[in-house]
């Protein structure tokens, strides 16, 4: 779909839906784009996804019948990743022991995305002390291999929150559903646990396009706008710094942080000074696609962009919100011949163990997988080095429900797809005993991938040695 | 003055600072059962009903009601001290949830006054509560909000800013809205393009798509377009600069494979419009396949380049662009991309009212032999033996070209209040727009430091270019300023922590203004802050009166009752095509809009909240009119209109579409959703979250003859409360739900469920019998004063911008009250909040809270110690 160019293209998509007021292009702020790739992968160049769906899959059509090679018939649900089959894991049997309720309560399970990446339950609170307990691993990725590239992490979405922002509750913060990135925060001297903050997951492609390239129709445009936009910065550290003395304490704290922030975007506009000018050209719908399809597909699409252009190695992508009552339209494919309609996601999970059911519900999650699929198949047909950008990529797809009807939270489905700069092998399912191995133990062999070496994260109780 | 406050304020149950609603005799609530003895009436009750299940013992036993709680050991003679759990014994008897149904309880009167008595002793022993709210940030709405009233520019802020988190329903919760790098740089960007768009500089050619929901209907009327049209979009479309655009039009198409657009009417005329002028009459070129062209319709077809009527007033020359080229773009365009339709205008920078429609004919594809839904657009493909009339699927505006730097708009009226007519009065000028600008965005007068540092930035833009350029960058550092970002309150140097005190009278008016508008205080607010008066009681409520008034104030409906009603929802909510093939986007604006427009007249009429609930009147459209069944309502625009005997059904938020809709599934109606709904909403009691490990319901009996009915809803939810640990919640929520079983997912009024009658009759928690909506109506009715709380609370929630709390509750309480003695009109609720202590007042947190500066930066942990 893309092919590097040296404008952005007025070539829009036809289809799509939805009375959206789009950006104005070659209107960003932030200037030109590092230059895309052009060596061989280096060893910290392993790319990380995380992809997050909730309400599990449905039962009986996801797990392959044998532990051992995956067998030459995928599963229904998991049928569109023959084409990357060989480099395909798939792990069953976890036990996803974080997104339980509390001892002693019920139904808090729902607002637990945010412990996908941690394997700690977080704390129960809708207030602003809301905390998962430990930066999510992408966070700990990027800190590790991110700080080089022009953004450390990039944090997407499909779904917007503002659609229905009293959907979420039972004493937990909306933050718990909405973002699955949450990165460290200092923590205060007699704190034991340590402070996270959520970050915003963007739902825009237009606007992920601009972060990832920024634009400006000439670089004269964008020399002056970065100009601008410099001194605005630097004005913007001193007029904060004399804020400071005139807030109370709690205020104090965010203004700090936004001083932070602001010395993070300084960094970014130098580095991005140094890089090429060249914009990658790409099909781009302004504003948020209305279909669902189009809209998960740009964004790994631009993901792709970003790795091959080594802008970001670390993204995080939120398929959909728990509760969502969303219904998704099948494009017609292969997959689905005949197009389609699937069942409410949330209402479709409750399939009442009914055969029918979960047999609508199968489709549902066949379809979501395949947009994995599609991501995947997208890596591996871009050349790097010596392979391709999926053998110098992991991406982590999974849940945190296993049988949903019952909010069970284990047997939760999970898939490794890529090579991992070597660290993996696929064509595999790994099959554990039920309740036996917590995900956080999957979270430290994935840890272990990009050269962080921790003794535990979150509920492991070690590591998945068989991985 | 604040010494005194806090005087009273320890005495005292109510906030009264300043006593707007009323004066502070008769405040007492009442206390029918005097203060107890050593063995109260109290604690005698509370053994004889409460005690059997909630004592040590019962704890001891693991029993899951003593584990919420126990009431044996607390001391009565000292409800204060166990504020937090009473007030969740008070929340549970309000609702009239406890003794739990099928135990005994005592008599109304007993139980009322036990109620009453628990909630005076908390309240008589509550201190003040004014913890310190936090630092607010603009979330997208106030930050939109916000720039329209400062530039005069509509903007849709979702396009240049991420979503913000919400908790306790709201979106404007201090403590949520958090901060990144993302949040940060997706600022400065948004201040640099908005103040380009307002000063209206020469702009680059930029494209901006409008599109149709992808579940609209286009065979109507739409609002605000010319009488005699059908369907199309209309837009409020802000152009950067003067200069020419083109306005391309394509159709819905077809699905994956069709090469043509949605609709089968042939020889369409599609009409274009700049602010209600027509620019340009076009042939529909959306319905036919590549290379055909539509024959038989009527003169002027011979000629395609000359089939539009011309150009309309405003319009530049039609030029090569303006008509279709017929087969020859065609032959070179995409394989599936029909010749566009296109027009090229000239206009001005500003806002301008863009408008594409159809001319309605007299072709009445109701004539199609099978019946015709409402939702057009279920199957995009062509259907045998329906037709379809075209959709407008996109707009597009491109543009400007040869563009001019705009000489006249309404943000430009609204900035440059002055113009310097020579070089030497440059300066004096800039510094007076400044000035004024500064106080806007600001909300307050600027220090001299400031306004010498944004003469700086024009200094800086005016030696680039010109006066506009300098002052463009003025703007784009005023909006980048966390002055603007943040409701910035400075602490006062001489307070002591853990001491409330009074904030200053201008971020008394910032309050005011992002409560009632969502947006900045106005001139008028910043004024009399600036003069120290409007902390006085009777030009304060003067104040709030006018801005319940104002047109500002409908972001109460919007935004407050949108959160807190679930309206948004509305907007994700999908009912299967297949399942409610009426259900479209027009009638999902239409329900919005009834709400708002209900919630709107409460507010603007000053009537009883209570009215939420039993209103005899209502507002729609005929497209709503038709899904609700009310006769003789024609047109697009909304109306009031009376709810007679007949439509008694439809009184209330229970009757709403809205309502109905966001609470049930897409594939079917969910009883629990909407008794869980009206627990929430209105008895202000959310029931507990179902056990984890509900099992599957049993499966359907395998069945002899094979053509038995499947069970209904109601059978199958009736199975699922067999078990124990079920019942205790679903008996509060179903049956509320069940009583509401006539109307359908989509709120449409049923007799019959899959072929079963509908059995709307029910049993609720506190034991009586109904049969009906209107029965839940009168039942809600007798709670009508908790539900009054629930608004207090809810209010008072986005007023302050943080979570209530249990230590709120004793105002929530007394606000409930002070309305009640004024017929519990919307204006008293919100002038108790506006008067109450945490509105007015601040608390310096100790110094012991603040955290080591941040070593941490987002995205990245950064260790800066080790350098």
């Amino acid at each position: 779909m893309f092919v590097s160019k040296k404008h952005i293209p007025r070539r829009r998509f036809l289809k799509g839906a939805g009375v959206t007021l789009a950006l104005p292009l070659l209107e960003a702020m932030v200037p030109a784009a590092t230059a895309l790739a052009q060596s061989a992968a280096a060893p910290s160049r392993n790319r990380f996804v995380g992809m997050f769906f909730p309400h599990g899959m449905a039962p009986g059509y996801w797990v392959p019948d044998l532990a051992g090679p995956l067998p030459v018939k995928l599963p229904y649900i998991l049928e569109s990743l023959a084409k990357v089959k060989d480099q395909t894991v798939v792990i069953s049997g976890l036990w996803s022991r974080s997104a339980e309720p509390p001892e002693g309560t019920t139904g808090s399970d729902h607002w637990v995305a945010a412990a996908y990446l941690t394997a700690i339950k977080p704390r129960k609170t809708a207030g602003s002390d809301a905390t998962v307990g430990s930066p999510t691993i992408d966070q700990i990725i990027a800190q590790q291999i991110g700080r080089s590239s022009l953004l450390p992490s990039l944090q997407l979405s499909v779904e917007d929150p503002n659609s229905s922002s009293s959907n979420c509750g039972e004493g937990y913060s909306c933050s718990y559903t909405n973002s699955i990135s949450w990165v460290g925060l200092p923590t205060p001297a007699g704190e034991a646990e340590p402070r996270t903050s959520p970050l915003p997951m963007e739902l825009n492609p237009q606007v992920v396009f601009e972060r990832l390239f920024g634009s400006g129709a000439t670089p004269e445009v964008r020399a002056a706008r970065m100009k601008q936009n410099q001194s605005i910065l630097d004005s913007l550290r001193h007029e904060l710094a004399g804020l400071r003395n005139t807030l109370g304490p709690g205020d104090r704290q965010t203004v700090n942080q936004y001083t932070e922030e602001i010395r993070e975007i300084e960094r970014r506009i130098q580095l991005a000074a140094k890089a090429s000018a060249s914009v990658p050209e790409i099909d781009l719908p302004p504003g948020v696609p209305e279909q669902f399809d189009q809209h998960i597909k740009l964004h790994c699409d631009l993901t792709a962009l970003a790795f091959q252009a080594d802008i970001t190695r670390v993204v995080t992508l939120l398929g959909a919100r728990d509760l969502t009552s969303r219904s998704y339209t099948f494009p017609k494919s292969e997959l689905f011949p005949g197009g389609g309609q699937s069942v409410g996601f949330h209402g479709g999970s409750h399939h009442q163990e009914d055969p029918v059911q979960v047999q609508r519900y199968a489709e549902l999650n066949r379809y979501h997988v395949s947009t994995l699929a599609y991501f995947a198949e997208k890596l591996k047909s871009i050349p790097e080095g010596d392979g391709t950008l999926l053998d110098h990529s992991l991406i982590m797809y999974g849940s945190n429900m296993g049988n949903s009807n019952q909010h069970q939270h284990f047997d939760v489905p999970h898939i490794l797809v890529g090579g991992s700069n070597g660290q993996l092998a696929g064509g595999r399912h790994l099959a554990y005993e039920r309740k036996s191995v917590t995900t956080g133990n999957l979270l430290l062999n994935v840890l272990d991938m990009y050269g962080v070496h921790q003794e535990n994260q979150g509920d492991s109780t070690g590591r998945l040695n068989d991985l | 003055m604040i010494t005194r406050l806090l005087a009273v304020s320890r005495a005292s149950i109510v906030p009264m600072i300043l006593a707007v609603t009323a004066p502070t005799a008769g405040q007492q609530p009442p206390a029918p059962v005097t203060a107890p003895a050593t063995a109260s009436p109290q604690r005698a009750l509370l053994n004889q009903y409460c005690v059997g299940c909630h004592s040590q013992r019962a704890k001891a036993a693991g029993q899951e009601a003593a584990r919420k709680i126990t009431l044996d050991d607390l001391d009565l003679s000292r409800v204060g001290d166990h504020a937090e759990a009473w007030e969740r014994v008070v929340r549970r008897l309000r609702a009239g949830m406890m003794p739990p149904s099928g135990s005994r309880r005592p008599d109304k009167a007993t139980y009322e006054s036990l109620t009453a008595w628990l909630e005076h002793e908390v309240d008589r022993n509550a201190p003040a509560y004014t913890p310190p709210p936090g630092l607010h940030r603009l979330n997208r709405t106030e930050y939109a909000n916000a720039i329209r009233d400062l530039l005069d520019v509509a903007i849709d802020a979702s396009q240049y800013l991420p979503s913000d988190d919400s908790t306790h329903g709201f979106d404007n919760m201090a403590g949520t809205l958090g901060v990144s790098s993302t949040l940060v740089e997706a600022y400065v960007s948004a201040a640099a393009k908005i103040s380009r768009l307002a000063i209206g500089e020469a702009a680059p050619p930029a494209l901006i798509v409008y599109r149709t929901p992808e579940d609209t209907s286009q065979d109507y009327h739409i609002e605000g377009l010319p009488f005699g049209t059908r369907g199309g979009l209309l837009v409020n479309h802000v152009f950067p600069s003067d200069g020419e655009y083109t306005l391309t039009v394509t159709p819905i198409f077809g699905d994956n494979m069709s090469p043509t657009g949605f609709g089968s009417v042939p020889c369409e005329k599609l009409e274009v419009l700049l602010d209600r002028e027509r620019l340009q009459l076009l042939d529909w070129q959306g319905s036919r396949r590549l290379g055909q062209s539509d024959s038989n319709c009527g003169g002027a077809s011979a000629e395609p380049g000359q089939r539009g009527r011309g150009a309309g007033p405003g319009a530049a020359p039609a030029g090569a662009a303006g008509a279709p080229r017929g087969g020859g773009r065609a032959g070179g365009g995409g394989f599936r991309e029909p010749p566009p339709m296109r027009v090229r205008f000239k206009t001005t920078a500003g806002s301008h009212a863009v408008g594409v429609t159809f001319l309605a004919t007299n072709f009445a594809p109701l004539l199609d032999l099978d019946q015709h839904f409402t939702r057009d657009t279920i199957q995009t493909g062509p259907t045998p033996g329906f037709t379809f009339f075209p959709h407008v699927g996109t707009v597009r505006i491109e543009g400007p070209f040869n563009a001019t730097p705009a000489r006249e708009s309404p943000s430009r009226r609204k900035i440059f209040t002055c113009r310097p007519t020579g070089p030497d009065d440059e300066a004096a000028c800039a510094r007076a727009l400044i000035t004024t600008l500064a106080r806007r965005a600001f909300r307050r007068p600027p220090a001299a430091a400031d306004v010498d540092l944004l003469m700086g930035f024009y200094q800086a833009g005016r030696q680039e270019g010109d006066f506009d350029r300098g002052i463009g960058m003025v703007l784009a550092r005023i909006l980048a300023s966390p002055k603007f970002i943040y409701r910035i309150e400075a602490e006062p140097a001489a307070v002591t922590a853990g001491v409330p005190y009074r904030i200053h009278d201008l971020d008394l008016a910032s309050r005011l203004s992002f409560f009632l508008w969502s947006s900045i205080p106005d001139d008028q607010l910043i004024a009399l802050a600036s003069q120290g008066r409007l902390r006085d009681p009777a030009t304060l409520e003067r104040q709030v009166r006018r801005m319940l008034k104002d047109p500002r104030a409908e972001a109460l409906a919007v935004n407050f009752a949108g959160q807190w009603l679930n309206l948004r929802g509305l907007q994700a909510a999908g009912p299967l095509p297949m399942i409610y093939p009426d259900f479209d986007d027009p009638l999902r604006q239409a329900m919005r809009r009834e709400v708002e427009l209900l919630f709107d007249s409460i507010v603007r009429e000053d009537r009883s909240v209570v009215e939420l609930l039993t209103a005899d009147y209502t507002f729609v459209n005929e497209r709503l009119a038709k899904h609700y069944g009310i006769p003789n309502i024609y047109g697009s625009q909304f109306r009031r209109v009376t709810l007679g005997p007949d439509m008694d059904l439809r009184r209330g938020l229970l009757g709403k579409g809205a309502i109905l809709t966001t609470s049930s599934k897409p594939e079917r109606t969910s009883p629990v959703t909407r008794g869980k709904w009206v627990m929430t909403n209105i008895l202000g009691m959310s029931p507990p979250p179902p056990p984890p490990d509900v099992p599957p319901l049993p499966p359907r009996a395998a069945d002899s003859t094979g053509n038995a009915k499947e069970p209904t809803l109601r059978q199958k939810m009736l199975d699922h409360r067999v078990r124990a640990d079920c019942i205790q919640c679903h008996s509060l929520m179903d049956p509320i739900g069940f009583s509401l079983e006539n109307f359908d997912g989509i709120g449409v009024w049923r007799t019959h469920d899959e072929g079963t009658p509908v059995d709307a009759s029910a049993q609720l928690f506190d034991g009586t019998k109904i049969d009906g909506p209107a029965a839940l109506r009168t039942w809600l009715l007798g709670y009508s004063n908790q539900f009054v709380e629930v608004v207090a609370e809810k209010l008072l929630t986005y007023a302050l911008g943080r979570g209530v709390e249990y230590r709120d509750m004793p105002l929530v309480r007394s606000l409930a009250r002070d309305a009640a003695r004024d017929q519990n009109r919307f204006a008293a609720l919100v002038l108790g909040i506006v008067a109450s202590q945490p509105f007015q007042m601040n608390t310096k947190s100790p110094e012991t809270a603040v955290p080591t500066p941040p070593t941490w930066s987002s995205g990245v942990r950064e260790r800066k110690g080790s350098r």
